[in-house]
């Protein structure tokens, strides 16, 4: 089933990606809409802050009508901005990049992450860098560039695989090496027993390889932001609050998301969940532990290389094209 | 606390209590290690048949899951040859798929699909499905933009191993809405289809519910509250009773958070190494459980029975809870009949001490019946009347005897008052002259003694004697009253001291059968004269003083012989001149033998020394000095002979 539906998700979303935005409707209707907010996955820890900011009222002490949608499989996140069913979704930068390098300008409203969580996790005991021509999966919908390009540089000639899902081609032996982000693949990775704790000797941190580019951020189209900038930024103040008040209480957090789980009937437990909060927020700050929700110009900067020299994207994207 | 003290000093206070429950705690000890080695045994042998019992459960289980599987399996490898044989036409793979699915009741759906372009004509995407959704059997060309199944599992698994694959199970949902996860699950048999040069062309992929599994699975119960469940490869419950779990958890989840037990994370890497065995451990929260699995070989899968520890040992646990509670009644009913049995066999003993109280307190006339019993007790009932009357005929002798001697005791004191009544005892001696100064004191070592003094004067001559009669008690103060009486008589006659000593010695030697002899010293001083006239037999030499401060010493005086030894013996008397103030002390050997508590003896030097120390001043002064320089000696010691001092000084 979660092939199923990863695999549509990613086919829609795709597809999408090449669409540019659809011009938005007058601004007297917009004010009486909610401001409809789409993550880019189905519910989890990883949108933590937005649900927190729902449910503990900080979008509507910010003066707005918040409404989270998440994606389905006929209709993705991008693909609700496009026809002006929701107004800002969740991306990775390198992700973020690409979908401007193919033609649609996009705005960051808001920096969450500070990290990168991309992960190389091994089968065979080895690691991963030294497995030269193995069967690597990655990402069917996306997110996979920067290790795309690391892969490259370290001339380790994977066989990229594109799978919805790697979780059983892991188990089954069908790959050597996966491409997890370390909140949430990683986790189901070692909730299969197949590896052992610590894993230090089958893991691969692309933070640690000279490849910590920043990852989610929420993108608005530029179209969308110009016409609604207002709400757009109080939209991002009530998130980071949200954030905010999700790391000063993690366990009320976990029970949000947990209640936002149940709702969308996702396949996931508690456990996962809580390991997916801790290594998010972890993920949320800077090294000099500070969560500044904000776009790091060299992050930003190395990124735009190194998708230019893996020729993954055709033009140099600087900071200043992302900033409202 | 106050009774439990109470019945704790019951029980020692009682001596058929203490037997009967040392008896009962002994026959607990020997029930506890019976029941120990019996509950040890039947448990191994109840936890064997267990997992024989779910062993077998298991082997049944497979053997039924592995036949659908194998089923399946089998109509894939009859099909096969058909897809090969049409490889060249794509519209044939719709009806093969279509008759696979309706000639197989067992049978989902059957998808034959292929690489990208590899029907040019059918463009990117072709996978020929058909799907019985319980009512028909219908078939369609499932791929396009939507659904590019090149990258599902079904299709990729095959695609990489290049071998036959069972996928862990997936929904078969057309559209699983914002991943909703449904229960009604599939797991597909999937084998790449290779062309004529031997590269990967497609995958034939075989669809069964899952639900034909978990109900087979779920009707596992050899136990009350026992479950069973399957795991995939990756760990994750498959089936299970907890909807949480199902799809949604691993074995591992609770390790990730430390909170599975080290047996649960080594029983998950057991079923995922497709190992067959048991294991026992606790998950939180729950009650300890057995699990036994054992794995399905076709897919990887692993099936495990769990039963709680209290249902396998459910019976094993009652029945040895009765056997407890009767050993425990049994042990109360023992202590019971015990301690009546023993208070009855122990009452004669009770009667005992009542009578032994009733005896102590003087009550002898009290009777013990006597016992027929030939036991211990029995003898004890004899031993006691035997101890009965011999104690009655002892307390009559000993009340006899007391009497006697009372009565003995009684005369002998009046025998010391006669005794001391022969002495003179008052002093000053002659009140009316003040040319005499004299003091003396007798203290025999029992009720009468063999010491004698006595003085008079006649003629204006100072008679006086002191003797000392061999032995002691009675018999030595009869021979003492003898010789003080002899003295009296023959020294009233006007002799002097020699022949009174001869006269005396004479009369006591000529019947003196009972070999008895007297110590004499006998003096005459003229108390006009001043000579000083004396015959000593046998005696210590007196000691004479001075008023002077000069050195007391001996009076040298012939020896002779005691009165009484040597019939017709010639004593020799000697006399001094002008023996005015000249103080002369006289003492029998109770002075210098005197004996402290460790038989030292005073002796001569330290009555010379004490003499010495103290200057003479008058006769009783003397005297007591000396009877304090005993005391001093003897402190607390008996008496052990007779004392007596005589001090004479005539001025």
């Amino acid at each position: 089933m979660i092939d199923t539906v990863m695999h549509r998700v990613s086919a829609v979303f795709l597809s999408i990606l090449l669409l540019s935005a659809i011009p938005l409707n007058g601004q007297k209707k917009r004010a009486a809409t909610p401001f409809v907010f789409t993550p880019q996955w189905t519910a989890q820890a990883q949108f933590a802050g937005y649900y927190v900011a729902q449910e503990k009222g900080f979008y509507e002490e910010a003066g707005i009508v918040v409404v989270i949608e998440h994606p389905n499989s006929t209709r993705t996140a991008l693909d609700r901005i496009r026809k002006n069913q929701s107004q800002a979704t969740t991306l990775p930068v390198a992700q973020a990049m690409e979908v401007m390098d193919s033609g649609i300008p996009l705005v960051n409203i808001l920096q969450t992450s500070m990290n990168s969580g991309l992960m190389l996790v091994s089968r065979r005991g080895k690691d991963p860098l030294q497995q030269r021509g193995a069967t690597a999966s990655c990402f069917r919908a996306g997110f996979s560039q920067l290790a795309i390009c690391m892969a490259q540089e370290k001339q380790l000639d994977y066989n990229w695989i594109e799978a919805a899902n790697m979780l059983n081609l892991f188990v089954a032996g069908a790959i050597d090496v996966a491409l997890c982000m370390s909140y949430n693949e990683y986790y189901q990775l070692l909730q299969t027993g197949l590896i052992d704790l610590p894993s230090e000797g089958v893991v691969c941190r692309l933070s640690q390889e000279g490849y910590n580019i920043q990852e989610d951020g929420v993108y608005m189209t530029r179209d969308a932001f110009r016409k609604d900038s207002e709400r757009a930024l109080k939209f991002a103040a009530a998130s980071r609050r949200g954030w905010e008040y999700a790391a000063e209480h993690p366990d009320e957090a976990l029970e949000i998301v947990m209640r936002y789980v149940r709702k969308h009937h996702i396949a996931t437990n508690p456990v996962l969940q809580r390991l997916m909060l801790q290594e998010i927020l972890r993920l949320m700050e800077n090294e000099d532990g500070v969560r500044s929700y904000t776009l790091e110009p060299e992050m930003v900067n190395r990124c735009s290389q190194l998708l230019l020299e893996a020729r993954i994207i055709r033009n140099p994207h600087p900071i200043e094209s992302f900033r409202p | 606390m106050s009774k439990r003290i109470g019945l704790l000093q019951r029980i020692q206070s009682s001596l058929s209590a203490r037997i009967s429950l040392w008896t009962v705690l002994f026959a607990a000890l020997v029930f506890s290690a019976a029941l120990l080695v019996l509950g040890v045994r039947s448990r191994r042998a109840v936890r064997e048949e267990a997992y024989k019992t779910a062993s077998q459960v298991l082997d049944n289980t497979v053997y039924r899951v592995n036949d659908i599987l194998e089923s399946v399996e089998l109509v894939a490898d009859n099909m096969e040859w058909l897809i090969y044989k049409n490889l060249d036409n794509p519209d044939a793979m719709l009806e093969i798929s279509h008759n696979v699915v309706q000639g197989n009741s067992f049978l989902n759906g059957c998808s034959i699909s292929f690489e990208p372009y590899f029907y040019p004509q059918k463009g990117r995407y072709f996978s020929a499905y058909s799907n019985n959704n319980g009512r028909y059997v219908y078939t369609i060309q499932e791929g396009e933009e939507d659904y590019q199944y090149f990258y599902l599992n079904w299709y990729m698994l095959p695609k990489l191993l290049l071998q036959p694959v069972w996928t862990e199970p997936y929904s078969d949902q057309e559209i699983a809405d914002e991943g909703k996860m449904s229960l009604e699950m599939t797991v597909s048999y999937c084998k790449p289809l290779i062309g004529n040069d031997g590269n990967f062309i497609g995958v034939l992929s075989l669809d069964v519910s899952l639900k034909w599994f978990s109900d087979m699975i779920s009707d596992v119960k050899p136990y009350k509250d026992s479950y069973a469940f399957l795991i995939g490869r990756g760990g994750s419950y498959l089936v299970h009773p907890d909807p949480d779990k199902l799809f949604y958890e691993t074995l591992f989840t609770p390790a990730l958070v430390g909170e599975a037990p080290p047996e649960q994370i080594q029983l998950g890497k057991d079923m995922l190494d497709w190992k067959e065995g048991m294991y026992q451990f606790k998950e939180k929260g729950k009650a300890a459980s057995y699990v036994f699995f054992k794995p399905l070989m076709h897919t990887g899968w692993s099936i495990a029975i769990v039963c709680p520890v209290y249902s396998i040992f459910g019976g094993f646990n009652r029945l040895r809870n009765v056997m407890l509670l009767n050993i425990l009644i049994g042990l109360l009913l023992q202590f019971l009949v015990l301690y009546k049995v023993i208070s009855k066999l122990l009452r004669p003993l009770k009667h005992l001490a009542g009578h032994a109280e009733t005896i102590a307190s003087g009550n002898f006339e009290v009777t013990l019946s006597p016992m027929d019993r030939t036991d211990e007790i029995g003898v004890l009932n004899r031993s006691f009347r035997y101890m009965q009357s011999s104690l009655i005929t002892y307390i009559d002798e000993l009340t006899q005897s007391t009497a006697k001697r009372e009565r003995i005791e009684g005369e002998l004191q009046i025998a010391r008052d006669i005794q001391m009544g022969m002495v003179p005892r008052v002093f000053p001696a002659f009140p009316e002259r003040r040319d005499i100064d004299m003091y003396a004191d007798m203290f025999p070592a029992k009720e009468v003694g063999g010491d004698l003094y006595d003085y008079f004067i006649q003629d204006e001559k100072l008679y006086f004697c002191i003797g000392d009669v061999s032995g002691k008690g009675v018999p030595a103060s009869l021979f003492m009253a003898v010789a003080r009486n002899l003295f009296r008589v023959v020294a009233g006659q006007g002799m002097t001291p020699e022949e009174v000593a001869r006269q005396i010695n004479d009369t006591i030697s000529r019947d003196n059968q009972q070999m008895m002899f007297i110590t004499l010293f006998i003096g005459l001083i003229d108390l006009r004269s001043g000579s000083f006239h004396f015959c000593n037999c046998g005696h210590n030499p007196p000691i004479v003083l001075s008023r002077s401060g000069a050195a007391p010493h001996f009076l040298d005086c012939h020896p002779n012989v005691p009165v009484g030894v040597a019939q017709g013996f010639v004593f020799q008397g000697q006399c001094l001149e002008n023996f005015r103030d000249t103080p002369l002390l006289m003492y029998t050997d109770g002075l210098t033998e005197a004996e402290d508590a460790d038989h030292q003896l005073l002796g001569e030097d330290r009555v010379m020394e004490a003499l010495s120390a103290t200057p003479y001043t008058n006769a009783a002064n003397t005297v007591l000095l000396l009877l304090d320089t005993v005391h001093a000696h003897v402190k607390d010691a008996e008496q052990s002979d007779d004392l007596t001092l005589l001090c004479i000084n005539t001025l």
